[in-house]
């Protein structure tokens, strides 16, 4: 039996009246790779914001290896290891390309106020750690990046920018990666690299589990172990691509959609 | 203290009250089509004033009645502040649409000063307070301890009616739909055929004039105007659409009478009259404090 | 470049705006500062068009501890070249003051983003603070009473921290501009306080020193002001220094964060309202400490000095130089402080042309005249 990590009970979020999620039972399995679809407005983001304790939950409860996390701030499910990307990027443009990416293993360079201010050489000691870091990171997911280390993110193109933040959110080596919609945006060519790099990624931390959130449902067959599909907030399918998509729930939502 | 002593309390600050809700629904109707703070809102009021000065000493070389300069100094002096209120979103706040909040505050703040600065400079002895001409009528009732002058009613009631005027413009005709159209969501408002920013600039001209209105008639009030009355009357105005809750013209008349009340408040609870403000400001602080999107915010401040 | 080659470039920047600075501050006729005014924009444009600019700025990014110790003492330099002139003193020590409260704001502004509209009203705490304290603990040294006046300015500030971290925007920037009336009009109406007259503040003594005698002269003899404006370089290089290493550390990397999005900041970690906190406290501590400095070299002090316009000059300060860039507000310090006691002319219509600049700078320029470039932690290759 696989280990489950995440798993959520009757998890439900309301803006006023309206639910955007409603009772979700949900789980995530060790080192799964798991797609979570739906039309748009189906509540896939706002499941993210709930994980990562953006939204606070009206009811249900969020568990992580077995321990109620529901409602914790986002700091606190950074330090639990949960990381994620955003569906509209949010990175720091007007900062370096290497500060974006010491922000996501930020903790590592909290020495104190007397080791940043007054003893610069621990600093730049652990400074210097998390650049070889930050270089490594950027160069395996493309070589050409790591060069652009010292460049403002506002200088590089979308799907660098991509790969930024993807790497923000790997470097401090989570448990749990959340994907907002990686290929918005992107070219089909693009998104199919950026995969690639992560598969590459997965086969060197088997444990890691990843949810990915995505409207290309070819990208979803052939990256996903298990899909999840949403809508109006509620589960209404679940299991692999090729059983789910074939559910008539699943095609009337979005045959009803398009 | 007796029922008359408190009469005349509330009709003082009833007057003052719907001054300030002048200016807020100015604030929140700029807020709600533009996410933006004009803040030369209270120099735009000042200058209202200072126009409708100047065309009195013009009109009354000419030998004018009172009341025929009355209605010409409000109409000039609105229709100018309409005008000049258009030209400033046209050029500085349009333009910084896109860049952070704190630019657009920063620009029209400066614009204030520049107003301010202007009228000091140029006007002339305009770093003088300058006496305004009670046009209205003197007539008053004494009851009790209570003396109810008839031009505080007058200028209660054209506030009231003003506030009542534009509310009505927002809700029943076409521009109102349009502004109420491009609050909810500009880019729906603009997918529907809607001009925004002829929207936008409507709004800004209809809340420049009512500022020009209030203006007016805190001159006709007071019987004297000074170049840097709108600094105060401004961030006033602002306190009270933020308290209220920006974007909600209820809450800008519920948040200009409130701070109008606690002033009052101040003013009888303190021996000294200025900790009246000092103690409506710090009330405020606290209350922001507590409700930080305000009394009766219709959304958040911010969206996420 | 070599080391010596390197020194060298920054010696004769440092010479060349030692020489312009006590060109401003020297020259009275409004024709030899008119004929300044000319020369020095087209000089930075002949310096930029060879590429000495950049060449400078390479220089300063390899060895920047060279070149801050270079320029304090270059400024030592100018004051004892004008060791006799009271009033170019008093304005270089206002413009260093002025500076120091501008980092302060940079810190909130520039760096976590947190809006404030009542500098003034904290540099004037620190004003009175000194005025009060001086007059009451005689046996406390002057030094450590500038010390609690930044405290006393950061703590008073602490009241408005739960609204400030509770709103956002717009109406974070009410707050502090409700403080600042609040502050001025509680001034004006307490008697305690001096009430709208004022407060007379002592001078400093440091280490036995009355400021109130002209300077020694077995250092060459001079004003009194000399001792002032040491005070306020001293100062002004120390805040300087911690502006520049909170920038070049994980503090300022995670107050930009916050400043840049705080949502996603807090999703990698970063806690937000400790960051805004710690910039609001300190930035109104720096301006404490000037405020202090302020008082004592005036010998006395009034609620009228402590307006809202005032306030709006010191963010015009921040603006012109450059939002973020700790160096940017020194010049923009200079010009904004120095350029209408210059010009009578200008005096008079100071207010009106300030907002014109400004609204000039917002509407195309907004990053200012010496925009913040990307972070640098360490001398030479990192940034």
């Amino acid at each position: 039996m696989r280990q489950t990590v995440l798993q959520t009970k009757e998890l439900t979020v309301s803006f006023g009246g309206l639910k955007a999620l409603n009772g979700l039972d949900f789980q995530l399995y060790e080192g799964e790779f798991l797609g979570l679809i739906g039309p748009n407005g189906s509540g896939k983001t706002t499941f993210f914001n709930a994980l990562t304790g953006i939204y606070r939950p009206a009811a249900g409860s969020v568990l992580l290896h077995g321990n109620d996390i529901t409602g914790a701030p986002p700091t606190k499910i950074y330090a639990y290891g949960i990381t994620r990307t955003f569906q509209r990027l949010r990175l720091a443009t007007s900062l370096s390309v290497l500060d974006n990416l010491i922000i996501g293993n930020q903790r590592n360079l909290n020495l104190g106020l007397w080791h940043n201010i007054f003893n610069r050489k621990s600093f730049k000691r652990r400074l210097q750690e998390q650049i070889q870091i930050a270089e490594e990171l950027l160069s395996r997911f493309s070589r050409d990046l790591a060069v652009h280390l010292f460049k403002p993110v506002s200088s590089l193109s979308m799907i660098d920018r991509r790969r930024v933040e993807v790497c923000r959110a790997l470097i401090s080596e989570p448990k749990i990666l959340l994907l907002d919609e990686p290929s918005a945006g992107m070219t089909p060519d693009e998104t199919r690299a950026l995969m690639d790099e992560l598969q590459d990624w997965r086969a060197q931390y088997p444990t890691l589990s990843i949810i990915l959130i995505e409207h290309e449902m070819e990208l979803i067959n052939k990256v996903s172990d298990r899909c999840v599909v949403l809508n109006y907030g509620e589960k209404i399918a679940e299991g692999r691509y090729s059983e789910v998509s074939n559910e008539p729930g699943v095609r009337a939502a979005y045959l009803g959609e398009d | 203290m007796d029922l008359g002593f408190i009469a005349q309390y509330f009709v003082n600050g009833l007057v003052q009250g719907i001054t300030y809700a002048l200016v807020a629904v100015g604030f929140t109707l700029f807020f709600g089509v533009l996410d933006v703070i004009k803040f030369s809102h209270g120099d735009v009021l000042m200058l209202g004033a200072f126009t409708a000065l100047a065309l009195f000493l013009g009109l009354d070389q000419l030998a004018s009645p009172a009341w025929l300069s009355l209605i010409i100094m409000l109409c000039i002096g609105i229709l100018a502040m309409g005008l000049l209120g258009a030209l400033l979103c046209k050029f500085l706040v349009l333009p910084l649409k896109e860049s952070p909040p704190l630019n657009t505050l920063l620009i029209t703040l400066m614009f204030g000063s520049v107003i301010r600065e202007s009228v000091r400079l140029f006007f002339p002895n305009g770093s003088n307070p300058k006496p305004f001409p009670a046009l209205l009528p003197e007539a008053s009732i004494n009851w009790g301890n209570l003396n109810l002058r008839l031009d505080s009613v007058i200028l209660i009631s054209t506030g009231a009616l003003a506030i009542v005027v534009t509310h009505l413009i927002i809700q029943k005709t076409r521009i109102g739909l349009a502004i109420r159209a491009v609050a909810q969501d500009e880019e729906t408002a603009r997918l529907m055929g809607i001009d925004f920013k002829k929207t936008v600039l409507a709004t800004f001209a209809l809340g420049s004039g009512l500022a020009a209105l209030s203006g007016i008639s805190t001159g006709l009030y007071y019987q004297e105007i000074n170049f840097s009355m709108g600094l105060m009357l401004g961030v006033i105005g602002f306190s009270a659409a933020v308290v209220g809750g920006l974007g909600s013209i209820y809450g800008a008349i519920v948040g200009g009478l409130l701070f109008a009340f606690l002033q009052t408040l101040g003013a009888i609870w303190f021996s000294v009259p200025a900790y009246k403000d000092v103690f409506a400001f710090a009330v405020i602080i606290i209350l922001m404090a507590w409700r930080p999107t305000g009394l009766l915010a219709d959304r958040s401040a911010e969206r996420v | 470049m070599s080391e010596l080659k390197t020194k060298l470039v920054l010696l004769l920047g440092v010479a060349l705006s030692v020489v312009v600075l006590y060109g401003f501050l020297y020259l009275e006729r409004e024709w030899e500062i008119g004929v300044l005014l000319v020369m020095v924009p087209l000089g930075v444009y002949f310096l930029k068009r060879a590429n000495a600019l950049t060449y400078y700025q390479h220089a300063a990014r390899e060895m920047p501890r060279f070149t801050w110790i270079s320029f304090a003492l270059g400024v030592v330099v100018l004051i004892m070249l004008l060791r006799h002139e009271d009033f170019a003193l008093l304005m270089l020590t206002t413009v260093l003051l002025y500076a120091t409260v501008s980092l302060g704001l940079t810190i909130q502004f520039g760096f976590a983003g947190v809006v404030n509209f009542a500098a003034i009203a904290f540099f004037g705490i620190g004003a009175y603070s000194m005025a009060i304290l001086n007059q009451h603990f005689l046996h406390i040294p002057d030094l450590l009473i500038i010390f609690f006046s930044g405290a006393i300015s950061a703590l008073l500030g602490a009241l408005l921290i739960l609204p400030i971290l509770r709103t956002r925007g717009h109406y974070a920037a009410l707050i502090t501009i409700a403080f600042g009336i609040l502050f001025r009009t509680f001034l004006e109406v307490n008697d305690v306080l001096g009430g709208p007259q004022g407060l007379r503040v002592s001078g400093l003594e440091i280490f036995g020193w009355d400021f109130g005698n002209s300077f020694p002269n077995e250092l060459g003899g001079g004003s009194f002001y000399v001792a002032y404006a040491i005070v306020a370089l001293v100062l002004l290089a120390t805040v300087y220094l911690i502006t520049r290493l909170i920038e070049a550390s994980w503090l300022g990397l995670n107050m930009d964060s916050v400043r840049l999005d705080e949502v996603a900041s807090a999703s990698f970690g970063i806690n937000g309202p400790r960051w805004k906190i710690t910039a609001f406290m300190l930035g109104n501590c720096f301006a404490g400490f000037a405020g202090a400095v302020y008082a004592a070299m005036y010998g006395f002090i009034a609620p009228a000095s402590f307006n809202l316009s005032d306030s709006l000059l010191l963010v015009s300060i921040v603006l012109l130089g450059g939002i973020g860039n700790p160096v940017a507000v020194i010049p923009a310090a200079f010009l904004i402080v120095v350029l209408p006691e210059k010009f009578q002319v200008i005096q008079e219509y100071r207010l009106l042309l300030f907002g014109i600049v400004v609204i000039l700078i917002l509407r195309f320029r907004p990053s200012g005249l010496m925009p913040r470039g990307l972070r640098q932690y360490f001398a030479g290759r990192f940034g």
